[in-house]
């Protein structure tokens, strides 16, 4: 789960509560589902957050939420805005990175806390929202360092700067943290935070540029120019942000207002103009002004609240408890007659997708944990699944035969699963195939089946699903040779192999897998332990000879199950034992128990 | 009067005039001595016999101390050497006498440390003083271990001995012997005659058929003595945990799910409304599979549906995410990472036909995650899912039922910690007390499935779901510390034979 880190100095500053100790103002935070994790070597607070109120990213979407926790705001509140002096104009930007919003926020008495605390939501909203990036990214400059473009010549008030597309050895811009001027393909390739973005354009095919009249400052989702990097001193500020989705971007940029707006600074609208350059947006040739500070309406029943919360309220209470929640609430009626709510939400809630998201506010207010719980009065017949009915029958029938049962992983490595157990390993049959191409899949010994197998594996011991069990029972005696024997073991499991017969063109098989180390263990003893197993199901059993590279050649046989041949049974051969580093002769056999249904 | 034949043999082989240890009786009755002596103290119980007892010490020497009575103790070979090369009249270098005297190995460390001991001389920086007025011939180890080599072990001063015990030089032990005396009623009884009366070990099939088991007397065995350990068969200890969740849970009225562990990411994640750019849907989180890559077939309608919600959301109010949606990414192959790829595909009709409320649905089954080993987690692990589809359900439904079923397993003080998954709403993370510790714990993660999720599935009813970790109750309940001990290949078989059963 992700954190965010909070100096409660800050917090009591923001929320007026200078007289809260650390132990209450935890607690305060644990109630709005914001557990403290520790301490950082600042002494700020490290809260682990669910990622649905990302407007709780930054100490002042905390302290909002606080101060509706103590009753001391009630309600939707949106900040003023003056109208837009800037434009950000979108001419041939790239494709693949069509979106851009903005708003500038003037007259901030920033200090470091305050930049620390711009700084972490920016990087929280580029860890969540933003995708890493990828789908939203911002930037915020120093609104002094930028010169903007006159856009009409007697009106120098109405300045604009441009977002567009350019190629990446055209330009050159001195990034954040750099001191030379470089293309913004030396950028990506030299410069470190260049380095960790790059693979967001590789594909791109033009790079998403911001220019002001000086040049270009902006390199988004990249890195900013140094130029406009902004400090401690900073008082105006210019936000821009540019992304895969309008929306996305938008409510990235309302987080990040309205925490600027509780550190008093005047929010200022941008217009944002799509000029006809700009490619597929819907917005293409249309104005925006933004931010989008208008909140959102939705219709709640009272009826669901009370059947979601399994309580009575009435209709005083539940408007109470919505702007207890930050939100507005006015009674009325829906389509069909019923009590209803018209809810307003603010415009930083990113969360609210349903009027079920507005009775989880409801709940939160009022306080889960006031709930008594109570056992439905729904009546149901409970019982198990055919197969695991079938697999634990076989499992008692192993362990009474002496068995001891093992659960081992599915997940193993190409050389346990085949090749020390001698079993050729198939070639992979990746490709498309031709019809009626009808190329063998695997080998037809038991385990030989094509591999199942990870595409990333974090470990190089578990890339594949096993095709057969017999593997890991092996690994168990190898990894115990220092324990008692007899080491009579048995797995009822699982395994899978490809086949494209299938609809997922992974054949999954139930196997029954056993094996008996000790000295003196031999294809008798495994063929008793068979027939006993076999015969309890009341199922015909023959072992008509086979080969089969695991097994001593001679004492290997096919186990066939009323007739139908469904695995193997012998004595494991000398080299595979001595590969595990067993001292003892194994005797084993797997097949599968589908064949025993 | 009748006895087993041992106690008849030594009664015979007593005297009533002397004292008869129980080694001689045991050779005149041919037994063996542990029979013999058992024999005695029954009949000492029974008034036939009496038993004295008196204790004798016996030295021995140990090996080391055999060399020594032949080469002499090595600080005695040290002091001869060191008077030789005059370190009686001033020090001599160390190695030299040691060179002279002929030590070797760990014999020298032994000469040095009880030369100084013994008041022999003087060890100081490399050098080494003999003491003229020391004289080896009186000296009392070596005195005592001669007089024990010549077996007159008996006249060695006290102190020496336990000089030559300090140094490991000897053995001394401690032995009990017995005798026996008739008493006047065993006198009496011998004169009147005395029968022996036959004893069995093993009960044979003969013995039983023929009758014989009447007039036999059963041999007594030490029934305190220890048996030999055998390694029974038995089920695995987390396998038992899993019967045991189960068990509670079809109690409970929930019926068993399974399903394939490789699955569509249809399935898996679109179906419960998960983004596609969630971030634990990408490449590093995802169990994706390399080969085979993709399923062939979904069903079209419910794709629809499905990526109607995630792009418009549902109902007249709601709103879908503001995310990429794509039909190969929903049909690619991979690891499920829950079992709640069950629980949609049952949801949906497809894995039954279609469900009518009410009803109750559990599984434990493997889910898997693509991250590194540790002690408390694995690459693959049991979830235990349930959920309960039934009309108008609420969230004291859910506390109820979660407070049921945790208090099954002497968990309590259940509290719902509100939370957020992106396919419930509301959530809530569950805490409860341990029952050994008293902390409060998480113990499940468990919410009602969002309109979104269900209406695409076609339910038009409420349904509340949870899920925790099997490995985690277990390790709750037995106190394992590392999981890897238990589940997988790398198991100590030491600790499934040992493990307390689950039941």
């Amino acid at each position: 789960m992700p954190t965010v880190e909070i100096d409660p100095d800050e917090l009591r500053y923001l929320t007026g509560y200078d007289e809260k100790d650390d132990a209450e103002l935890k607690d305060d935070l644990f109630g709005l589902g914001l557990e403290f994790e520790g301490e950082t070597d600042d002494g700020d607070f490290e809260l682990e957050f669910a990622p649905d109120r990302l407007d709780r990213l930054s100490v002042e979407g905390v302290a909002r939420s606080l101060r509706y926790q103590y009753g001391d705001d009630r309600g939707v509140y949106v900040p003023s805005t003056n109208d837009a002096e800037w434009t950000i104009r979108v001419e041939d930007v790239p494709e693949d990175r069509p979106y851009v919003t903005g708003a500038i926020v003037r007259g901030l008495d920033m200090d470091d806390a305050a930049l620390e605390s711009l700084i972490q939501v920016q990087e929280k909203l580029h860890a969540t929202m933003g995708r890493q990036r990828a789908k939203g990214a911002i930037g915020v400059h120093d609104l002094t360092m930028l010169k903007g473009e006159t856009l009409k010549q007697d009106d120098d008030s109405a300045k604009s700067i441009t977002y567009t597309g350019v190629d990446a050895d055209d330009e050159t811009m001195v990034p954040l943290e750099g001191d030379q001027e470089l293309t913004l393909r030396e950028v990506l390739e030299v410069h470190h935070i260049g380095q960790d973005y790059a693979d967001l354009v590789a594909d791109y095919e033009s790079m998403p540029a911001i220019y002001d009249e000086i040049g270009l400052f902006s390199f988004p989702p990249v890195v900013n120019g140094r130029r406009t990097e902004v400090t401690a001193d900073s008082r105006d500020l210019f936000i821009e942000m540019t992304g895969t989705d309008q929306w996305t971007v938008d409510k990235m940029l309302n987080i990040v207002c309205y925490a600027l707006d509780a550190r008093g600074g005047k929010v200022e609208e941008v217009d944002v103009e799509y000029t006809d350059d700009a490619p597929v947006t819907p917005d293409a040739g249309s104005d925006l002004v933004r931010p989008d500070l208008v909140s959102k309406t939705k219709t709640v029943a009272h009826g669901d609240i009370e059947t979601m919360l399994g309580v009575d309220l009435d209709e005083h209470d539940v408007v109470d408890l919505i702007e207890r929640a930050g939100m507005d609430a006015e009674p009325t009626e829906t389509d069909d007659g019923t009590a209803a709510y018209r809810v307003e939400v603010p415009p930083y809630r990113v969360d609210v997708l349903h009027p079920v998201d507005l009775i989880d506010d409801v709940g939160r207010a009022y306080g889960f944990n006031e709930l008594e719980p109570r056992y439905p009065d729904v009546s149901t017949v409970g019982g198990r699944h055919e197969r695991s009915r079938l697999e634990d029958a076989v499992r008692d029938r192993l362990v009474g035969q002496g068995f001891e049962d093992l659960l081992n992983f599915h997940l193993i490595d190409e050389e346990q699963n085949y090749e020390r157990l001698n079993v050729p390993q198939p070639e992979p049959s990746s490709g498309e195939r031709a019809n009626g191409d009808n190329r063998e899949q695997g080998s037809d010994a038991l385990g030989g089946g094509e591999a199942v197998t990870i595409e990333q594996p974090y470990s190089e011991d578990f890339t594949m699903v096993r095709s057969w069990a017999l593997p890991s029972i092996m690994m168990v005696l190898e990894n115990n040779t220092h324990r008692a024997y007899p080491q009579d073991l048995a797995e009822v499991g699982f395994s899978a192999h490809v086949d494209e017969s299938e609809n997922t063109n992974v054949a999954e098989r139930r196997t029954v897998a056993a094996a008996l180390c000790h000295a003196g263990a031999s294809y008798e003893d495994a063929k008793a332990a068979l027939r006993a197993l076999v015969d309890a199901f009341d199922k015909d059993l023959e072992t008509p000879a086979t080969e089969h590279p695991t097994f001593i050649s001679g004492r290997t046989a096919s186990v066939v199950v009323d007739g139908e041949e469904v695995g193997v049974i012998g004595e494991v051969h000398p080299e595979v034992i001595v590969e595990h580093d067993i001292e003892l002769p194994v005797a084993a056999f797997e097949f599968d128990l589908a064949a025993l249904q | 009067m009748k006895l087993p034949q041992a106690q008849v043999a030594v009664l015979e082989a007593a005297s009533a005039d002397e004292q008869r240890t129980i080694d001689r009786i045991a050779e005149a009755a041919d037994l063996k001595p542990e029979t013999a002596t058992r024999a005695a103290f029954e009949l000492d119980d029974a008034g036939l016999l009496e038993v004295t007892e008196r204790t004798t010490s016996d030295v021995e020497l140990t090996e080391e101390a055999e060399r020594y009575v032949e080469a002499g103790l090595p600080e005695l070979r040290l002091y001869e050497a060191a008077v030789e090369a005059g370190a009686d009249e001033e020090p001599v270098q160390m190695g030299q006498v040691i060179g002279a005297s002929g030590l070797e190995g760990d014999a020298v460390d032994i000469a040095l440390s009880n030369y100084a001991r013994k008041g022999y001389g003087e060890i100081d920086s490399g050098e080494l003083t003999a003491d003229p007025e020391a004289d080896p011939d009186a000296d009392d180890e070596a005195t005592a271990l001669d007089a024990l080599a010549e077996g007159a072990g008996a006249y060695a001063r006290e102190t020496a001995l336990e000089d030559l015990d300090n140094r490991g030089l000897i053995e001394q032990t401690e032995t009990v012997i017995r005798s026996v005396t008739l008493t006047d009623d065993g006198v009496t009884e011998l004169m009147a005659g005395i029968e022996t009366a036959e004893t069995v070990g093993q009960v044979t099939s003969e013995m039983l058929t023929s009758g014989e088991w009447q007039d036999v007397e059963f041999a007594e065995y030490n029934v305190e003595a220890d048996a030999e350990r055998v390694v029974p068969g038995r089920k695995h200890a987390l396998r038992e945990m899993a019967e045991r969740v189960t068990d509670v849970l079809v109690g409970m009225g929930f019926q068993e799910m399974q399903g394939p562990h490789v699955d569509a990411d249809f399935w898996i994640n679109d179906c419960l409304f998960m983004p596609q750019d969630h971030p634990a849907r990408n490449h590093w989180d995802r169990f994706a599979l390399d080969t085979p890559e993709a399923i062939d077939e979904l069903p079209a309608d419910l794709v629809d549906a499905v990526e109607s919600a995630h792009r418009e959301g549902v109902g007249p109010d709601g709103e879908g995410y503001h995310s990429p949606w794509d039909l190969d990414f929903a049909k690619a192959l991979a690891l499920r990472g829950h079992t709640t790829s069950l629980t949609a595909r049952h949801l949906s009709g497809e894995a039954m036909g279609d469900l009518e409320p009410p009803q109750r649905f559990f599984s434990i089954e493997k889910a898997y995650r693509n991250d590194t080993l540790d002690a408390t987690h694995l690459l693959e692990f049991f979830q235990i899912e349930g959920w309960v589809m039934a009309e108008d359900l609420s969230v004291r439904d859910l506390m109820g039922t979660f407070t049921e079923f945790y208090e099954q397993f002497g968990i309590t003080d259940i509290e719902f910690k509100p939370h957020y998954n992106p396919y419930t709403e509301p959530s809530f993370e569950l805490f409860g007390r341990h029952p050994e510790t008293g902390e409060m714990i998480e113990i499940g993660n468990s919410g009602i499935f969002r309109p979104e999720m269900l209406e695409p599935l076609g339910v038009d009813c409420d349904v509340m779901a949870w899920g925790l970790a099997l490995e985690r109750l277990f390790m709750l309940a037995t106190g394992a510390e590392d999981i890897r001990d238990v589940h997988g290949t790398l198991v100590d078989l030491e600790f499934l034979r040992e493990e307390e059963v689950t039941y």
